[in-house]
């Protein structure tokens, strides 16, 4: 299949963007930077071409349904959404410094579905419990969710190799000292949360909607059902302690990346460690 | 005990109750106790449990309600002061938030002070005559401007989304919805399932806990199911026609499938697993060995067929749709004169055994048609529509507090020299890049409606 290939080839070149954000921060070149940038637009708009030409192509084998089914088909949709909230980011806020962060996250998810065994790129046809629209909304919000908490990650690792450096009264040098300044670092991790928090929020309401009319019951404490609520509760936690405790900085960083884990594990560790009914992605 | 003492237990009672550490700590607690409740599979047989723990610790297990964690009582308790952990913070922190409501329009100089951003101006006129186009140039992007005026100093104040402060309320009142609603349906609801075969009804289902709840006033017919699969072997369609009956009368037939149940007075049923009952219809064909005749037979389960022009006679006894990976296979019990009785299996995609069996007749199955049932899923739930009113209050909640921002801006118009000092403050609580924009572009807004009010006066004094 063609998008198969062109999604191995969108690993390579988000790969390239990667080490394109690195040498950014590692030569301080605006040069590069702008490189990066103009990379990974040009990957991006390749990834969304062949998620598009996947559909296209599902259509042709007579099934004709979103590339959002399976395992593969959602990984390759997390890395999409990385890139994409990453890109809009850097937009924005006009500073390349955190793509070292995202960039490899963005890369790492498109490659484990390339290469992992057992995760299958075939394009199959629906089986009856995925036959319904709230697939959409539901695939869509979670991992626009997971990508913003992975963003959050990525900072929250920045704030904490700066810190440490801090912590430790060495001077700042290399590449350390490129990022940006604590405090707008620390601001980063809860806008990416304030963002991927009430994504993910909606994500579990839709996924309820959705089992209230697939398994008949809103909630059933299913292990993916159970794992996406743990992770609503750290976050959860990272709001109130920053908000009504006022903690800020590490711990919350910290916080951020636990939150991270949990989201990895709703995501992988319940289909190869726990069995359940949600055993599509 | 004395009645201080007690007065002391309530309120440091109530101080840990609206305390956030307890938030924290029940939030860690529910997770950690939720990794346990996917750890440890819930609600399995004995027997699997004992394949994976020894009795010991399943009996420990069993005891502290690890197997069926999330109904057990000490996980109930714990959501239970979660909500009135919710209640009472709610409560306590929404005393800070009213305050809003009725703000403060004279701000004190300690307060500008703390003000940022800040920004101090004089102009031509007198307080009175700057303040109408002041509120002009505040009212074309906030709310109309509170005005207090003393003795002769203007004081303004317009606002921008103050509701948004009131966002975290709708999300904690939604968590209380959603629980409420998780608990009308533990209470009034009920879940079960149901077999029935095609042609049959049923009025009532067995449910989980063992007991059975009757349909109010109806049965539901099974007119008949269908399974499709797709080329690859995967399951494409299970499909269930049902026939609601009331008092004998056909009320409505529907299809459910999988992601498409029926709802019938507040009853839903939906399309949860199927199987083979027995046989809708075969048609064997016989054939005489020593005559060499042919004959068609349509032959019923369990009923006695007989084998035309002979004494000869057969059971269907039992059928599978694909036994040991052959296909579909009928067993057959044969009786012909002088002969034991016989007990086999017929192939239908076989015939080649049955050259194999002794015996005057040699029978294959010419057309043969499943009995299927469908089982069923039955759920009373009247929680949840509770429970997606809480959740559209939550999404409103975090559009209000993620996405709207309380926005502030007070000015002060004070006489100076013949002049006027204005100064104008703001305060948001969220987005601050983004309203230090608005402030920027609202206060040049007052100075350029000031200087063309004064090139105005100006032209207007020489003409």
């Amino acid at each position: 299949m063609i998008s198969t290939k062109m999604f191995s080839s969108v690993t390579f070149l988000y790969l390239a963007c990667t080490v394109l954000y690195f040498n950014f921060l590692a030569f301080r070149s605006e040069q590069l930077g702008k490189v990066a940038t103009a990379l990974s637009w040009a990957t991006l708009l390749i990834h969304t071409a062949a998620i598009l030409w996947r559909w296209v192509e599902s259509y042709q084998l007579g099934m004709g349904h979103a590339p959002l089914s399976n395992m593969y088909e959602s990984l390759v949709f997390f890395s999409w959404c990385i890139a994409l909230l990453y890109l809009l980011w850097e937009r924005k806020m006009k500073s390349r410094i955190i793509g070292a962060f995202a960039m490899p996250f963005a890369f790492l998810f498109i490659a484990y579905a390339s290469l992992a065994p057992g995760v299958s790129d075939r394009i199959d046809p629906l089986i009856p419990a995925l036959q319904s629209n709230w697939l959409h909304a539901h695939v869509i919000t979670c991992f626009l969710s997971y990508a913003s908490f992975a963003l959050s990650c990525g900072v929250s690792i920045m704030y904490l190799l700066k810190i440490r450096k801090k912590e430790k009264g060495k001077k700042e040098t290399g590449w350390i000292s490129l990022f940006p300044p604590l405090e707008s670092l620390d601001a980063l991790v809860y806008k990416t949360i304030a963002v991927g928090f009430p994504l993910l929020t909606i994500g579990i309401i839709t996924g309820a909607a959705w089992a209230n009319y697939a398994w008949g019951s809103y909630w059933s404490w299913d292990p993916k059902e159970t794992w996406s609520l743990i992770t609503w509760f750290v976050y959860a936690i990272f709001l109130h302690a920053r908000f009504a405790r006022e903690w800020r900085g590490k711990r919350t960083a910290v916080l951020s990346v636990i939150g991270f884990a949990a989201v990895i594990f709703t995501y992988f560790g319940v289909n190869y460690v726990l069995s359940g009914l949600h055993s599509y992605a | 005990m004395s009645k201080k003492e007690e007065k002391g237990f309530f309120s440091s009672l109530g101080d840990s109750l609206s305390s956030l550490k307890l938030t924290i700590a029940l939030l860690i607690i529910l997770a950690v106790a939720s990794i346990f409740g996917t750890v440890i599979p819930q609600n399995a047989s004995p027997e699997e449990y004992l394949r994976v723990y020894k009795f010991s610790t399943y009996k420990i297990l069993k005891i502290l309600g690890f197997l069926d964690m999330y109904h057990t009582g000490w996980f109930v308790f714990l959501l239970a002061l979660l909500s009135l952990n919710l209640i009472v913070c709610s409560l306590k922190r929404f005393r800070i938030t009213w305050r809003f409501f009725s703000p403060e329009v004279r701000l004190s100089d300690r307060q500008w002070e703390n003000l940022s951003p800040c920004q101090k101006f004089s102009q031509k006129g007198l307080p009175a005559q700057c303040f109408s186009q002041c509120r002009e140039a505040l009212s074309g992007v906030f709310s109309l401007p509170k005005i207090v005026e003393v003795s002769g100093a203007y004081h303004l104040l317009a606002e921008k989304g103050r509701f948004s402060r009131l966002g975290v309320y709708f999300i904690h009142f939604s968590v209380l919805l959603i629980l409420a609603g998780a608990l009308i349906g533990s209470f009034y609801g009920f879940r079960g399932n149901v077999n029935i075969v095609e042609g049959q009804a049923a009025d009532q289902v067995v449910l989980r806990s063992g007991q059975q709840a009757r349909f109010p006033g109806f049965s539901v017919q099974l007119e008949k199911f269908s399974v499709s699969f797709y080329p690859t072997g995967a399951p494409k369609e299970f499909k269930s026609i049902l026939t609601i009956m009331e008092k004998g009368r056909k009320i409505l037939t529907e299809p459910i499938l999988v992601n498409h149940p029926l709802t019938h007075k507040g009853i839903t049923f939906y399309q949860s697993s199927y199987g083979v009952a027995g046989v809708a219809k075969a048609i064997l064909a016989v054939k005489d060995r020593q005559s060499g005749k042919e004959i068609s037979i349509a032959a019923q389960m369990g009923n006695r067929t007989e084998v035309q022009g002979s004494s000869s006679f057969f059971f269907l006894d039992r059928f599978l749709p694909d036994l040991q990976g052959m296909g579909p296979a009928l067993q057959i019990i044969f009786s012909e004169p002088n002969r034991p009785q016989q007990n086999f299996w017929v192939f239908q995609n076989h015939p080649e055994f049955e050259d194999q069996r002794p015996g005057r007749y040699r029978l294959t199955i010419k057309e043969i048609e499943p009995r299927y049932y469908s089982g069923l899923q039955v759920t009373k739930d009247p929680g949840v529509g509770v429970v997606w009113a809480g959740c559209l209050i939550m999404i409103t909640g975090f559009t209000m507090t993620f996405f709207m921002s309380h926005r502030r801006i007070w000015v002060r118009l004070t006489e100076k020299e013949g002049g006027t000092l204005v100064a104008i403050a703001g305060s948001s609580d969220r987005d601050r890049t983004g309203f230090e924009e608005e402030f920027e572009k609202i206060a040049q807004a007052l100075r350029e409606t000031q200087r063309a009010q004064e090139d105005y006066k100006e032209r207007e004094g020489r003409s």
